[in-house]
């Protein structure tokens, strides 16, 4: 709780040093201040809490857990996440989300990129309607294509298959993958292509090697979108997938809501297992997700 | 000019680079969509579509009656706006205060401040109703904080029907702010700072220059954050499939998990759960252009 006192000092000696005179309204400041960081700091506690408590509970076991709901663990108990490993076969859902995630995304890139290009830099009549039609998938409730998804995937044998879970993913990112990387061509300028084109490039080339590198940061700020997407994604590859040997993380991690919600434990150490690859990979690119995250919602 | 040869090579290109997106996306989005309304109005109960035993009948708008009808719809939409006004009026507010604190240089530390805020949001949403689920429970730390205040107090947060909601609801702010912090913060960030210094010179105070600068500046981003927050909160699912199940008694449903329930628990009736989500996209794209309005109402007089 250190940060409350620097709060009030710190800015005030800055402000001091900028402006001489103190007028009233850096009285109303300072309130202000003092009212903002009580909030932020409070936001910021209550964000992190649950997750601290639930990583401090995960070293209880679960009699000692039913006495001690708060404190820290007595005695640092280690052996929750060999059994939750096991017991959730964690090792296969994180291996099957990395594929999903990974394939659906490098498709939804490669994809986008060259509808992109053809959309904004050759000129073609279907143009239009096609870009159109991605365009307002963006709004789609993903809830109106389930049913006749699953009975699609039923007729097609595509049930229970990875390949059944990679197509909907894939289509499912192109909407907005088409958008922001047509918008982000169409910002090319015309000349480099046409001086490629008279060295004697084809469209190919040209799209793999000059639009592909100069296009890096849309394509970082999609991946980053359809990483978080896909890897969160529960309702859709929950009705495509029963078998256990292809469950993605959150459909096997239901396991551990029902069968064994009395075995608090357990519990706690797969839901700290399920979310430590994605908040690494957070800590990690924190300031690419945040930056790519802002950039993907505008859109109206 | 362009040749012949290079126009034929042009158009070539063209349908190469759109065809495996425009199939993928046509297959998986845009004909199950319209294979959706047509369900929507038959009477398809399994089995073959074409050419099966008992054929497939147009069965009017009997099923959106049928739906209309039921309590569970009633219930479910219900809860469904309870999420949107708390995104739109709750999450979103929250989630400026929160930007505009860090923005302002309120506080040390912006950058540990920006990533905790942020965190909850890299979680599945299925981990944090399981996680939230435990927290709310009887057995759970919400009990033993709330016992410590109010000596024999009992834990019905979650099985009392008429209050389930609650903590649901409160869990969607302590999950989803976050995502409206970074895009405020974001976009405050553009803004340029001498404007608001000018302000302040002219001996603005802090709330007038946040009223009178910020905020129209930020006209097009609420409108886009009400969007996405309007569309995302219809579709809410995962985190109380994962929490409460819509229990107890169904009284947590929200309209995607009476859609799951209709078409994939029990006896299928794929009819009436496409007739839900097809109320679903229209119900949002209502919202939308509500929100729409509202804006080129309030947004013309700032510009």
């Amino acid at each position: 709780m250190r940060t409350i006192p620097l709060t009030i000092e710190d800015p005030l000696k800055r402000k001091k040093e900028r402006h001489q005179p103190r007028t009233l309204h850096d009285e109303a400041g300072f309130i202000s201040r003092i009212f903002f960081g009580l909030i932020l700091t409070l936001f910021a506690v209550l964000s992190i809490a649950p997750l601290i408590w639930l990583a401090l509970s995960s070293f209880k076991t679960t009699q000692e857990f039913q006495l001690n709901r708060l404190g820290l663990p007595a005695t640092w108990f280690f052996k929750n996440y060999p059994q939750a490993w096991q017991i959730g076969n964690m090792g296969v859902l994180i291996k099957n989300s990395v594929f999903y995630t990974t394939v659906s995304t490098l498709a939804v890139i490669v994809l986008s990129m060259a509808a992109a290009f053809a959309f904004a830099k050759i000129k073609s009549k279907a143009t239009p309607i096609l870009y159109g039609s991605f365009v307002i998938g963006i709004l789609l409730t993903i809830q109106s294509i389930m049913v006749p998804l699953f009975l699609m995937a039923n007729a097609v044998n595509l049930l229970d298959t990875r390949l059944g879970v990679l197509i909907p993913y894939t289509g499912l990112g192109l909407p907005i993958g088409v958008y922001l990387c047509t918008e982000y061509v169409k910002g090319i300028h015309d000349s480099i292509i046409e001086s490629a084109r008279i060295d004697g490039a084809g469209y190919f080339q040209i799209l793999a090697k000059i639009i592909f590198p100069m296009a890096k940061p849309v394509i970082s700020t999609l991946a980053i979108l359809n990483v978080l997407g896909v890897w969160n994604e529960f309702m859709m590859i929950n009705i495509l997938v029963s078998r256990e040997a292809l469950k993605s993380l959150p459909v096997g991690i239901m396991k551990f809501s029902s069968a064994l919600s009395s075995d608090y434990g357990k519990q706690f150490a797969a839901l700290v297992i399920g979310l430590l690859p994605l908040l690494l990979f957070y800590l990690a690119f924190r300031n690419k997700i945040t930056e790519g995250v802002s950039a993907g919602a505008v859109k109206g | 000019m362009k040749t012949h040869r290079t126009k034929a090579e042009e158009r070539h290109a063209y349908l190469l680079m759109v065809l495996p997106a425009v199939l993928i996306y046509f297959a998986v989005v845009a004909f199950p969509m319209i294979f959706s309304l047509w369900i929507s109005v038959s009477d398809y109960s399994g089995g073959q579509i074409f050419g099966g035993s008992t054929p497939v009948r147009f069965a009017g708008f009997s099923n959106y009656v049928r739906m209309w009808n039921d309590r569970y719809f009633w219930i479910s939409l219900k809860n469904n706006v309870y999420i949107v006004l708390l995104s739109v009026f709750g999450q979103i507010p929250l989630g400026f205060i929160l930007a505009y604190a860090l923005y302002r240089n309120m506080i040390r530390a912006k950058g540990f401040f920006q990533t905790v805020i942020y965190l909850p949001c890299v979680i599945s949403s299925v981990i944090v109703g399981i996680l939230w689920q435990t927290i709310f429970s009887p057995y759970g730390p919400v009990t033993e904080i709330m016992q410590y205040f109010i000596p024999g107090w009992q834990n019905t947060m979650l099985s009392n029907p008429r209050t389930a909601i609650v903590p649901v609801l409160l869990v969607m702010l302590w999950y989803y702010t976050g995502t409206y912090f970074i895009i405020f913060l974001a976009n405050l960030q553009k803004i340029d700072k001498e404007v608001i210094e000018a302000a302040k010179i002219d001996g603005a105070t802090e709330w007038q220059s946040l009223r009178h600068v910020i905020l129209p500046a930020l006209s097009g981003v609420i409108v886009t954050s009400s969007i996405l927050a309007i569309s995302g909160s219809l579709k809410s699912f995962d985190l109380i499939f994962a929490m409460t199940g819509g229990n107890p008694a169904r009284r947590t449903s929200v309209l995607a998990l009476y859609m799951y329930d209709t078409a994939f628990r029990g006896a299928p009736n794929y009819p009436r759960a496409n007739a839900v989500s097809t109320f679903m996209m229209a119900f949002s794209f209502l919202l939308i252009i509500i929100t729409k309005l509202v804006e080129k109402k309030f947004g013309g007089r700032e510009e």
